[in-house]
């Protein structure tokens, strides 16, 4: 309590320095308190943030109708659509027949199973969300290695990075992917996410899978050893039952399809954009609900994960009022001095700081904060950099992502084993900074060919059925998302 | 007042020879148990002799607490007391304590323990633990004629009371047990025949090397993965179980158990044994000795010897 204080305090005294008003230095302070109390008091960080919620409007910072409408409501009712529809996927048998397929492969050796199980995370992380993922991989992995003797923790760290890395594919992977798509000016679709970020995620799978085969060499090829004799011995690596996964499966091809097109779907039906992207969740939980009625409620008592929504609603309204109260305009400006406008500068300042400032911060609160900065530079490739210094900034710490924290809790609570700081930061830093060079590499030659913020705005405005818009008329549309978002 | 040798009770300073009925020619049990309860009800005070009566009868006839050769060990709790309380009687004929006890008993050590000492009567056989074993215990003391003796030869036994109980002293033997190199089929054998939840496994040299348990098997049978499923199609007809049947006799136990279980040293004080069940939510502890299995604690066992005994 004493170091947030003084944490706190200082962060006063520097704001005070920075010549903020008042409002501004009680909103950074606000905000940095509830990051201390994310890293310091984990299991609080709910009620701290209801807290800081209740010091914010106390102090007339924050007014109800603004923190309603900062409280990002469509991303939190984005999430609660897909929490319900993985509960679904798991009751139906999906995740059960994914892993079973893993456990049955034949002639498996140790680089096969690290291969599968790093891009099965990636994929799952995209498609689903990074937590259901490594909670799904992390059960695979304790199967396979309570079944073989194996220490899982070098397996499970490989797992993780392999999540992270794959969240940043698309939007649906972590609630950044949302956040900044959602969020953006105007708002980026899931083609968007397709185009600029899943190649570059492959790309930086694939070359921390590589490193991470290499990190491991031993505990792998001690895997190998062990396969191989458990196949001598005609032995599985697990129970294996006839699982009838193909309407789960159907209902999640379908839902990618459904998502995946939201952008033509918006367009052809005068919508704003992401309109169906946010609800499209919503309306397969609601059929899905529908179908399985006995279990609706069970969906959506156990499967949404309420604590983290409402901390991260809280959170987002703090951050709101960081750019409601001009502070990242000033953030922006003192930005734009510091690096200039150079996107050769700029996209590695932004990949670097939102990387380091993620292994110490869970990323979401660090996207939730810069994301305002980003928006005011107004520079396409700034949004992707944002993104993947997030995401792949979360493998450098064992506290860097939700994620992590996750797949650590359920080493803990079934070994009965815990990891060093240092023991992840060694590789979590080699395999951070190779990911952070990759991805700005890519950046560095995809980013000539990204359409820039203009372009978007145009395009953005082609969404609404108006064919009898004039020029000015299209201007003063572009002006007014601006203004919305 | 309890003497003390070295912080531990001298059993000898529990009873007085007043306390002692030598060589009586009682020869029904219940009787005589009577008349034990009348002279120390006289000579101590007990409170309500007839209520003692019926609840040590009521032990009695359930389960004879013949602890040795011609040896009986009677105890009841009793809520008028607030210390342990010995009263000793002998017979050189011997009595027929029960029907299903062969051996005339020739010794009787009745023990009153205060109802809210757990524990108590269990310190004080443990005391007598040594004696108890030898066959010429009863005979000799028997044969002694004067209360005088009887005492004298307690008190020059140089038994004591320990402080407090050791998990040796609540531990049963180790009678179903796996070696390393068996089968899961020679678990499930156990687990079926003897109707137990878990079964040590030693090397052997009889250290403890893991736990099977059923609830292991189960979790084998039927991991996270498979219980996602809400239907239960896929294993309506125990397809899992199918599975294990079919390589148990190639699966070893070391892939089935569980280094997940309580121990307890020998020497380790019995409230250590109750520590680990509460903190372990586990039905048994075993009690080592150094690595070596020695005994077991199970946690039925121990609350009825604790709370009841």
């Amino acid at each position: 309590m004493l170091i947030m204080l003084a944490v706190s305090f200082g962060v006063g005294v520097l704001t005070h320095v920075l010549k903020l008003n008042n409002q501004q230095i009680i909103s950074c302070s606000v905000f940095i308190m509830v990051i201390m109390a994310t890293l310091l008091f984990w299991e609080y960080r709910l009620p701290i943030a209801f807290l800081g919620i209740g010091v914010l409007v106390g102090t007339n910072v924050l007014t109800l109708p603004i923190f309603i409408r900062e409280c990002k409501l469509d991303v939190i009712l984005f999430l609660v659509g897909m929490m319900v529809i993985v509960g679904v996927l798991k009751d139906l048998g999906l995740f059960t027949w994914i892993i079973q397929s893993v456990i049955k492969t034949p002639r498996m050796t140790g680089p096969m199973f690290v291969v599968i199980i790093i891009f099965l995370a990636a994929l799952m992380a995209c498609t689903i969300d990074e937590v259901t993922s490594i909670v799904f991989i992390a059960t695979l992995i304790f199967q396979v290695c309570d079944t073989l003797k194996v220490r899982p923790l070098p397996f499970i760290i490989i797992a993780v990075l392999g999540t992270n890395i794959g969240s940043s594919g698309t939007m649906l992977g972590n609630p950044v992917g949302i956040l900044i798509g959602q969020n953006a000016t105007p708002p980026l679709s899931f083609i968007d996410f397709m185009t600029w970020s899943f190649p570059i995620m492959l790309i930086t799978l694939v070359s921390s899978m590589f490193v991470l085969l290499w990190w491991y060499r031993k505990e792998i090829n001690l895997l190998s050893e062990r396969l191989f004799a458990r196949r001598e011995m005609n032995l599985g690596l697990g129970p294996l039952v006839n699982v009838p996964y193909k309407r789960g499966l159907a209902i999640f091809a379908g839902m990618i399809c459904f998502i995946a097109l939201h952008h033509y779907l918006e367009r052809g039906l005068g919508l704003g954009p992401n309109t169906v992207l946010i609800v499209a969740p919503l309306v397969i939980a609601g059929l899905l609900m529908l179908w399985r009625h006995q279990r609706a409620r069970h969906y959506i008592e156990s499967n949404v994960d309420w604590w983290t929504l409402l901390f991260f609603m809280m959170l987002f309204a703090k951050a709101g009022t960081l750019q409601e109260t001009h502070v990242t305009e000033k953030i922006a400006g003192y930005f734009q001095q510091a690096f200039g406008n150079r996107l050769s500068v700029l996209t590695p300042a932004v990949i670097g700081i939102s990387a380091l400032g993620s292994a110490f911060v869970d990323n979401i609160v660090f996207a939730a904060a810069f994301m305002p900065v980003v928006n005011k530079l107004q520079q396409t490739p700034l949004l992707w950099a944002l993104l993947q210094g997030t995401c792949l900034g979360g493998n450098i710490t064992m506290i860097g992502s939700t994620a992590n924290i996750v797949a650590l809790g359920m080493l803990e609570k079934r070994y009965r084993c815990s990891i060093k700081f240092f023991e992840w930061l060694k590789v979590g830093l080699v395999v951070g900074v190779v990911s952070c060079i990759i991805a700005w590499g890519c950046l560095s030659i995809t980013s000539r060919y990204m359409p820039t913020l203009q372009q978007r705005l145009q395009r953005a405005t082609l969404h609404v059925k108006t064919p009898h818009l004039t020029e000015p008329e299209i201007a003063r549309s572009i002006k007014a998302n601006e203004t919305l978002h | 007042m309890a003497a003390k040798v070295n912080n531990s009770i001298r059993f000898s300073s529990l009873f007085t020879s007043k306390d002692v009925i030598c060589q009586t020619t009682e020869t029904d049990r219940n009787q005589l148990l009577k008349q034990m309860l009348t002279q120390l009800a006289l000579v101590r005070g007990i409170g309500d002799v007839e209520e003692a009566y019926q609840a040590l009868l009521e032990r009695e006839n359930e389960i004879p607490t013949v602890v040795g050769p011609g040896i009986a060990m009677p105890h009841v709790r009793l809520s008028a007391i607030n210390q342990i309380t010995v009263g000793i009687a002998t017979s050189q004929k011997g009595i027929k304590y029960a029907p299903q006890i062969e051996k005339p008993v020739k010794l009787i050590i009745m023990t009153l323990v205060p109802k809210v000492a757990p524990g108590a009567y269990l310190q004080a056989m443990s005391s007598l633990a040594k004696i108890c074993q030898d066959p010429k215990t009863a005979d000799i003391v028997a044969e002694l004629d004067t209360a005088k003796k009887v005492w004298d030869f307690f008190d020059q036994s140089g038994m004591t009371l320990k402080e407090h109980l050791r998990a040796s002293d609540i531990m049963s033997p180790v009678t179903i047990k796996l070696q390393e190199h068996d089968t899961l089929e020679r678990a499930i054998d156990l687990f079926v025949h003897h109707q137990v939840r878990d079964v040590p496994v030693v090397d052997k040299d009889g250290n403890l090397m893991g736990v099977v348990t059923t609830h292991e098997l189960l979790k084998i049978c039927l991991p996270d993965y498979i219980l996602w499923v809400e239907d239960l199609t896929p294993i309506i007809n125990f397809e899992p179980f199918a599975e294990i049947l079919r390589k148990e006799s190639k699966t070893w136990l070391a892939e089935i158990m569980t280094m997940d279980y309580a121990t307890v040293a020998e020497d380790a004080p019995a409230a250590q044994v109750a520590k680990e069940f509460a903190k372990q939510r586990v039905d048994h502890a075993y009690v080592l000795r150094g690595k070596t299995l020695t005994g077991v604690v199970s946690l039925a066992m121990f609350l009825n010897k604790i709370l009841r005994e």
